[in-house]
């Protein structure tokens, strides 16, 4: 049972499509990266697939199962009197939602939490006092305690540094490692050739997909840099016959 | 000492009513006007001053000038307008301040065209909003009530609005409840204008949820904390205001929003967070 | 033939706008409806009176609207009281580009002031303020109406700025205002018979606003009330505590209510004291037609039936 499947995907906003026609599959358990230049529709993928943006053609399919998103620029109001402890604690919802009550078991894993990404006490830091790095620490932590079966991670590593960029990569490995699927977007080529088995590489349309040895090659490399990122104001109406046409 | 603090109070059933009124509200509305202004919604209380006049012209025009015609009429006239800006802010790209800024301007409209077409002449807005001195029974027991239904509603939704506060994104993705918490909100919101507009008027209703809560901004740093701030500095702003208008003969209102405004001005100069004094007098900093 | 009717038609053609011009009557504009009553009394059928702030309607606070700018500048003679009751008439007459005139009630009233303050204002001249509606004039009460005398002069003050605007119609304004009058001196001799009758412990009351100054002043009774002169102003702690002990001091036995305010104030006062609320009393505005205050002579008489039968008992 694949964890996510793509049928003749179709996302954009206001009629532009960002992402034009896509069919793909990802096993479950997969550790995928997906690459591509500027404006490839990355992001635009993961939001379809979480579900924050309605398909303007075809389907996403998604194994029943909890789904964990990193946003890429989280639209978190860092002004707000919020603990670090707390906004942690917000990975517990499934298990407790709303009302339940955070008990002992519950405060050991979120102490084990901020350990594993190094943030041992930090608890009653302000997430306003954080820096980015700290901050996509914090994240990281609350994933963590999501236990998600399937983990998007939308430019995890972007303008963070070195070290905690190696230590969240760890802990992808460890995801990867328990069975859970994730998929992540990412710019180092040098990680993904490293450190994820497979790639998508999308160019607004599917580029290729499978083993990363086999995708990053620089043919498709080529191929993806000449997409066109612009949105063509006059461009007609996409119907079935014309498919296929550049 | 005692002759000045407590004798007013022990001598005249207004006073002690008054009190109790200026409790219940600066229990139940604070922490509401705590969340606004975290959410930078503090200007909704004016707006929601403008927004309920359809509402009481319509109650006007059903029952004439009884108060509880016209006061459900605002209430429902409100409702309207926080709730459709509400939709309007999560279905579409207009951000919260400029919904509701539309929704109240349209609803004032259209209830001075109801009062014109109509051609009475009585001020509805100046007969239905009361004072803090001629809170009857009826006007404490809505004030009581809604205090208790503004804390019952607080503690059962708190988790879900701390995050729709702080990380909206993360609630919409791991719960359904994002828009009836937004919507509650709101509507507690309103609940609590319309009813501190009937029983004490627009400007200690708006004052006393807002001017506390801006206060409490500056002496601490969780929300916990910042409401156990506003819900003191609006009792200590409404016995000081109440025994100024008593012994120095100011109306009882304005004395009650200034001392507030006067606390307010100086916690923005000496509190301890982010205050003038913390950012550009500070102390010496700590060891590493 | 032909020709004596065609003349005959032409002349009845052209006499037609004539009688009609002989019956148009004189648009005039009071500026509430006491004194639009007393005006359409005085006018008859010469006139049509255009009342702004309407029965129940609080002069203190009114806004007026473009439909009033119209209508004013329709008019040939606009009635206003003075003494600084209508604070947002400067701004109408200047949005209505009105010209003519503009006959003050009170002119000749001899002013009461308010107890407290030493403001120095001209008595019985219109106010030049540029103040907001519901100001609170301190120093001269404009409540002039409430006292029959000062209705006396009211009622030749409108006849003669009718008679100025309308010389043709002298008689009929002046056989009206005569008539008028002694109706009022009957009413006069009623109120004075009526609270002779009250004994003299008994002629203290409370209401919501300062608006009995004149009556008090006339028929030797005290009026007291927590608002002040103006119904906008807020009143004060220590004002209504005052009140209260006043009230149980001197045992005053009946509060009333008025028409164009919110009584909350007054039942709050009265559940302390004891007293009681003794009725409606009609201060600044008529009620309707079908009220018991349609006209300013019902009202009067309604508001001292209303006294009276409070503080007999």
């Amino acid at each position: 049972m694949p964890a996510i499947v793509l049928q003749d995907l179709t996302l954009g906003y206001d009629r532009h499509p960002a992402v034009h026609h896509l069919d793909a599959t990802i096993p479950s358990g997969s550790l995928t990266a997906v690459v591509g230049p500027n404006g490839a529709g990355k992001s635009t993928l993961l939001k379809g697939i979480v579900g924050a943006l309605r398909p303007l053609e075809g389907h996403i399919t998604l194994a029943k199962s909890r789904v964990a998103y990193l946003p890429q620029q989280a639209e978190i109001d860092r002004s707000f009197p919020v603990s670090v402890r707390d906004l942690v604690a917000m990975g517990l919802w499934a298990d407790i939602g709303a009302f339940g009550r955070v008990r002992a078991g519950h405060a050991d894993r979120i102490a084990m939490a901020l350990a594993a990404v190094g943030l041992t006490g930090f608890e009653r830091r302000s997430i306003g006092a954080l820096s980015g790095g700290q901050m996509q620490r914090v994240l990281f932590a609350r994933l963590l305690l999501q236990e998600a079966q399937v983990i998007l991670l939308d430019e995890p590593f972007t303008a963070i540094d070195a070290k905690t960029a190696a230590d969240l990569m760890a802990l992808v490995q460890r995801w990867h490692g328990e069975g859970r699927t994730v998929v992540a977007v990412l710019h180092d080529l040098d990680t993904v050739r490293a450190q994820f088995p497979d790639t998508l590489m999308i160019a607004r349309e599917m580029v290729a997909h499978g083993p990363t040895a086999s995708v990053l090659t620089p043919a498709n490399l080529l191929r993806a840099r000449q997409m066109c990122e612009a949105f063509d104001d006059d461009a007609a109406v996409c119907l079935p016959e014309n498919r296929g046409a550049a | 000492m005692i002759d000045l603090i407590v004798t007013p109070f022990l001598d005249f059933a207004f006073m002690r009513r008054a009190l109790l009124g200026c409790i219940a509200i600066s229990i139940g509305a604070t922490p509401i006007g705590v969340f606004l202004m975290l959410r930078r919604m503090s200007l909704t209380g004016d707006a929601m001053a403008h927004a309920i006049l359809p509402g009481a012209a319509v109650g006007f025009l059903v029952s004439g000038l009884s108060l509880g015609a016209m006061t459900i009429g605002g209430l429902i006239a409100g409702m309207a307008v926080a709730l459709l800006s509400g939709f309007v802010t999560r279905m579409t790209a207009l951000k919260e301040d400029a919904s509701m800024a539309a929704f109240y301007l349209i609803s004032l409209a259209g209830g001075v065209l109801i009062i014109s077409v109509n051609g009475n002449s009585v001020d509805l807005l100046h007969v239905l909003f009361g004072t803090v001195l001629a809170l009857n029974d009826d006007a404490l027991i809505l004030l009581c009530s809604i205090t208790t239904i503004t804390w019952f509603a607080l503690a059962v939704l708190f988790r879900p609005l701390v995050l729709e506060c702080a990380d909206p994104q993360f609630l919409a993705s791991v719960s359904q409840l994002s828009a009836i918490t937004h919507f509650g909100f709101l509507a507690l919101v309103v609940l609590n204008l319309v009813a501190g507009f009937q029983a004490l008027g627009t400007l200690m209703s708006v004052g006393l949820m807002i001017l506390p809560a801006a206060a409490a901004r500056f002496w601490a740093t969780g929300i916990a904390g910042m409401i156990s701030v506003a819900i003191l500095v609006a009792v200590a702003s409404s016995i000081t205001g109440l025994l100024l208008s008593y012994h120095a003969s100011l109306p009882t209102g304005p004395a009650i929003i200034l001392v507030a405004g006067a606390l307010y001005a100086a916690s923005v100069i000496v509190g301890p967070q982010g205050s003038l004094m913390a950012r550009y007098l500070p102390r010496p900093h700590l060891q590493s | 033939m032909n020709r004596r009717i065609l003349l005959g038609l032409t002349t009845a053609i052209a006499i037609l706008p004539l009688s009609a011009f002989a019956q148009d009557k004189l648009p005039v504009v009071a500026s509430f409806s006491i004194l639009g009553d007393m005006v359409a009394e005085v006018g008859g059928e010469r006139v049509t009176v255009t009342t702004l702030v309407g029965p129940d309607g609080d002069a203190h606070v009114y806004e007026p609207t473009p439909a009033d700018a119209q209508t004013v500048a329709a008019a040939q003679v606009v009635f206003v009281n003075g003494l600084g009751f209508e604070g947002w008439l400067d701004r109408l007459i200047e949005a209505s580009e009105y010209k003519g005139t503009i006959a003050v009630a009170t002119e000749g009233v001899t002013a009461l002031k308010m107890a407290e303050e030493g403001h120095d204002h001209a008595e019985g001249e219109e106010h030049d303020h540029a103040e907001e509606a519901g100001h609170d004039h301190g120093g001269t009460d404009p409540h002039a109406w409430q006292s029959i005398g000062n209705a006396r002069i009211y009622v030749s003050n409108i006849a003669q700025a009718l008679i100025a605007a309308d010389p043709e119609g002298e008689a009929i304004y002046s056989a009206n205002a005569t008539a008028y009058l002694a109706e009022l001196s009957a009413v006069d001799a009623e109120i004075q018979a009526a609270i002779a009758s009250l004994p003299e412990a008994r002629r203290s009351v409370v209401t919501s606003h300062d608006a009995f100054g004149y009556f008090a002043a006339a028929y030797g009774m005290t009026f007291h009330a927590p608002e002040g002169q103006s119904t906008e102003a807020e009143p004060s702690a220590a004002d209504v505590a005052a009140l209260i002990t006043q009230m149980k001091a001197e045992a005053i036995p009946a509060v009333f209510v008025e028409n164009i305010t919110d009584s909350r104030l007054l039942e709050q006062i009265t559940s302390e004291t004891g007293a009681k609320i003794g009725g409606t009393l009609f201060s600044d505005a008529l009620s309707g037609p079908d009220g018991p205050a349609g006209t300013y002579i019902a009202m009067m008489r309604h508001n001292v039936a209303t006294l009276t039968a409070a503080l007999k008992e």
